[in-house]
């Protein structure tokens, strides 16, 4: 069957002001109605690329055909008057407004005094969702609507405009698994009705689930396009890195020691005064990685900062190696032995315009290694110890002096896993300890904290990947509104059996 | 070692030094053509300025006593926008600095305790701001501003009334001449060294000591910072307690190290303006002690070169002003660095 491409790009160039070339002359096809997989790994140049079709950024050379003819996008309004819309990674929603005037957002007319017709736009908006079977609620608070739902919104917002191709970026990195399923019935759904989805992922199972076609960019150029039916997510994963990735991870059996950190019926207060967590009692054991799985927003930031001193424990207590440690703050729990690798890495793991070694001194400075006398750094020892950091974790950055804002996400995750690990734990915290970072990063992590499980250490996990938690826990806990639905072995439960924990419902109940 | 010392010297980055003396150049260029436009001619009264400032060592004499006040209330300005805060007080504590050396040496007529005493009601003065933001959260440029305004009426009274001087109702009692600071010559006490070594100091103390790296990360990243165990509200309260300690010291050499008055001026005349034109300097100093150093200098030879300028240019002092204020702003445009750069490379091929 002769098929029409309805996106051609020939050669898109794209060179960042700083000299970045993050598009190397990428030729990519996509035809009316099918649903094309765009698959790398974290700054392939994926988002890049769909950016400047979607006219956010402008090539630094080669053309854009749309239905063979070629366009100049100025800005996204001009893509979306040509039928393509995006859904970006981070939500551009205004959290106050309501699904309805998120929505009409920009359309509103723009005369000084035109008038916004909200009924005829809500009547419109209502038809859209009973033709597609895709509904939200209209006139809730973006805020108070769940991420899945919340996405909905942009995807609508989208399909208002009337546009025939949908760029989704990383969609499903925010969801949890029932909203993946949800999302992607409305996704083929949507193809039934002829729109086009370009889905960008670099997860290879929603990848060989939901696409027809599969392009594989690499550094800014593609390696190649299969149709999904003929690929394997082996061969996927080998077109991303280039090289065979150990997808799994070599876990040893191991017994585990004496417990390390007890949490006894925690409860701790989230920023709205809400109980976040309620009632948590478990251990983290010498040798063993604990994981805690949950949809994202269940009480693990919360438990982690009240763990790690930053957030203050309404009731209940927290053993360090039996030394009852509630309500110390970060310095004297880095020196009982406990390190952190926070969830987010750039507003408190780093600090963003300090250099590397400042970086790498971060929470280790007031020990006397790195000064001349009490109070006075020694910058010498400093630099040294960033040096070794790199050397050992195989950090790429220009230099020890070079703000750690020119390091790439991964580096950057590194130099955090590597500051924490030289801090001689016998207790670590993991927080989302591989979210954003490349695969051989991530690969790189995982095992690490895998060697630290091997060598005694007592390690808490916490993430929102669950193949990551899957993957290396010994044991996890599976949490929901601030309490665990059950606390299990992963290799004794199903996928599915863990989805459900996620969505609320007990072990004991499942098991029944 | 060797590969550490080419590092340590990648690692002092010339590029804010060589911003500030772009800016210095256009402001300059810009000042010229507003003395074309009101008639002078700019060469002349750019020769007389250099001149005034440092063709004789009464010009760099002046040069220096003018630099002393401003590059301690500049240091105030820094040390705060290094600890993420935008403090404005520098002006009232520098009043604070100028009346308790005033009261204190007239107690006990000794150097060193009128200076600790302008210090102490400095940091005094910054105190109320201090608690304020990390207790009550409220905004240090709000709080600054009001006790500004309530230091100055304070200060203005005492000069008024309780301190005025019996014998000479135009100024306050003076420093009595056991406190006074040491003359160094034509006008210049060691004042001026008493500041370039609290700028070193300011350094080492952000630079180089754990408490400077937490202040220096709250102002950065406060998350970060308490995550890293260390203390941000310690370190925003510091951060005025200096701040004010600087610009005490600044208000009290400013009396007691410059004749032959040894006095405050009735109306405050002599000590209004310096910590706001301490925020200048920091500017154009990149908020860096030592860059401070460098820039209140500077600033001190605009200052004393406008005698000259007047006298023999007959450029008026508003002139002059107004390349001042084109100096800081052109420092303040952050790209122009780059659009200088840029023009220069195209120039070039």
């Amino acid at each position: 069957m002769e098929r029409t491409p309805i996106i051609e790009m020939k050669g898109i160039v794209k060179v960042y002001p700083d000299g970045t070339k993050a598009l190397k002359g990428v030729d990519l096809t996509v035809y009316e109605g099918e649903i094309l997989g765009l698959l790398g790994e974290n700054g392939a140049g994926k988002t890049t690329l769909m950016k400047t079709l979607f006219g956010m950024l402008h090539p630094t050379s080669g053309k854009i055909l749309i239905r063979g003819k070629e366009v100049q996008f100025k800005s996204p309004s001009d893509a979306i008057a040509q039928g393509i819309g995006m859904v970006h990674q981070h939500f551009t929603l205004v959290e106050v407004f309501d699904a309805l005037h998120n929505i009409i957002l920009g359309m509103e007319g723009h005369g000084l005094f035109s008038k916004i017709d909200v009924d005829k736009a809500k009547e419109r908006l209502q038809k859209l969702m009973d033709d597609l079977n895709f509904k939200v609620p209209l006139e809730t608070p973006v805020e108070d609507l769940p991420v899945g739902v919340q996405q909905r919104i942009e995807i609508l917002k989208m399909l208002y405009r009337d546009v025939d191709v949908l760029i989704l970026d990383e969609p499903t990195a925010v969801l949890t698994p029932v909203e993946v399923e949800e999302l992607f019935r409305v996704l083929r759904q949507l193809k039934e009705e002829g729109k086009t989805i370009i889905f960008i992922s670099h997860k290879l199972n929603e990848v060989m689930d939901l696409t027809d076609r599969v392009t594989v960019i690499r550094k800014g150029e593609v390696v190649g396009t299969v149709n999904t039916s003929e690929a394997t997510p082996q061969l996927l994963a080998r077109m991303m890195v280039g090289r065979d990735v150990v997808l799994r991870i070599e876990k040893p059996p191991k017994e585990p020691g004496e417990p390390i950190l007890r949490v006894e019926n925690l409860k701790v207060r989230g920023d709205r005064g809400e109980v976040a967590v309620n009632g948590l009692s478990f251990d983290v054991r010498a040798g063993e990685i604990f994981g805690i799985a949950g949809v994202e927003g269940n009480g693990q930031t919360e438990l982690i900062e009240a763990i790690s001193g930053l957030r203050k424990v309404e009731e209940g207590k927290i053993y360090l190696q039996g030394k009852d440690i509630t309500g110390k703050g970060p310095r004297e729990l880095y020196d009982l032995g406990m390190a952190h690798v926070p969830e987010d890495r750039t507003h408190m793991g780093l600090i963003l315009d300090m250099t590397v070694t400042e970086n790498s001194l971060l929470g280790l400075h007031w020990r006397p290694d790195f000064q001349y006398v009490k109070g006075v750094i020694n910058w010498n020892k400093a630099r040294e110890h960033a040096r070794s950091l790199i050397e050992q974790f195989d950090i790429s950055a220009p230099g020890t002096e070079a703000p750690v804002k020119a390091l790439s996400g991964g580096n950057q995750q590194k130099l955090i896993v590597a500051r924490e690990v030289s801090k001689e734990p016998v207790f670590i915290i993991a927080a989302q300890p591989t979210r954003g970072v490349d695969v051989a990063s991530t690969e790189y992590i995982r095992n690490y904290l895998v060697k630290l499980r091997n060598e005694g250490k007592a390690v808490l996990l916490v993430s929102a990947d669950l193949d990551e938690v899957i993957q290396l826990s010994d044991r996890m806990g599976i949490i929901y509104e601030g309490e665990f639905m059950g606390v299990v072995k992963p290799e004794e439960v199903s996928t599915e059996e863990i989805g459900m924990m996620m969505g609320g419902i007990r072990y004991e109940e499942i098991r029944k | 070692m060797k590969r550490s010392g080419s590092e340590l010297l990648k690692s002092i980055n010339l590029r804010p030094f060589v911003e500030s003396l772009i800016a210095i150049l256009v402001g300059f260029i810009i000042g010229a053509i507003v003395l074309i436009a009101f008639g002078y001619n700019p060469f002349e009264a750019y020769y007389w300025l250099f001149h005034g400032a440092l063709g004789s060592t009464y010009g760099i004499a002046s040069t220096l006593k003018y630099a002393t006040p401003i590059m301690l209330t500049a240091l105030t300005f820094a040390i705060g926008t290094r600890t993420g805060i935008f403090n404005i007080g520098a002006e009232s504590s520098f009043y604070f600095g100028a009346i308790a050396a005033v009261i204190f040496t007239n107690i006990w007529d000794n150097m060193v305790f009128g200076l600790v005493m302008g210090m102490l009601f400095g940091a005094l003065w910054a105190l109320p701001p201090a608690v304020l933001k990390v207790y009550r959260g409220v905004h240090e440029v709000i709080s600054t501003i009001m006790l500004n305004w309530i230091g100055w009426f304070f200060v203005l009274w005492l000069i008024i009334g309780p301190y005025a001087n019996p014998n000479d109702p135009n100024k306050t009692i003076r420093i009595p001449v056991d406190a006074r600071l040491p003359e160094i010559g034509y006008g210049l006490s060691i004042a001026i060294v008493i500041a370039i070594v609290a700028a070193v100091l300011t350094y080492f103390l952000l630079w180089h000591t754990t408490t400077g790296f937490g202040m220096r990360a709250s102002g950065m990243n406060q998350k970060a910072a308490r995550y890293a165990g260390m203390n941000p509200k310690m370190a925003v309260m510091l951060s005025f307690l200096i701040g004010g300690l600087l610009s005490g010291l600044g208000g009290a050499m400013k009396i007691m190290g410059e004749g032959p008055g040894y006095a405050i001026s009735q109306g405050g005349a002599n000590i209004y303006g310096f910590g706001f034109d301490g925020i200048g300097v920091a500017l154009v100093g990149r908020n860096h002690p030592l860059g401070i150093i460098l820039s209140a200098i500077f600033f001190g030879m605009l200052r004393a070169g406008t005698a000259l300028m007047q006298v023999r240019a007959q450029v008026p002092l508003e002139i002059i002003k107004v390349i001042q204020g084109i100096i800081v702003i052109t420092v303040a445009i952050p790209s122009l660095y780059d659009l200088v750069k840029k023009a220069l490379r195209r120039g070039a091929a």
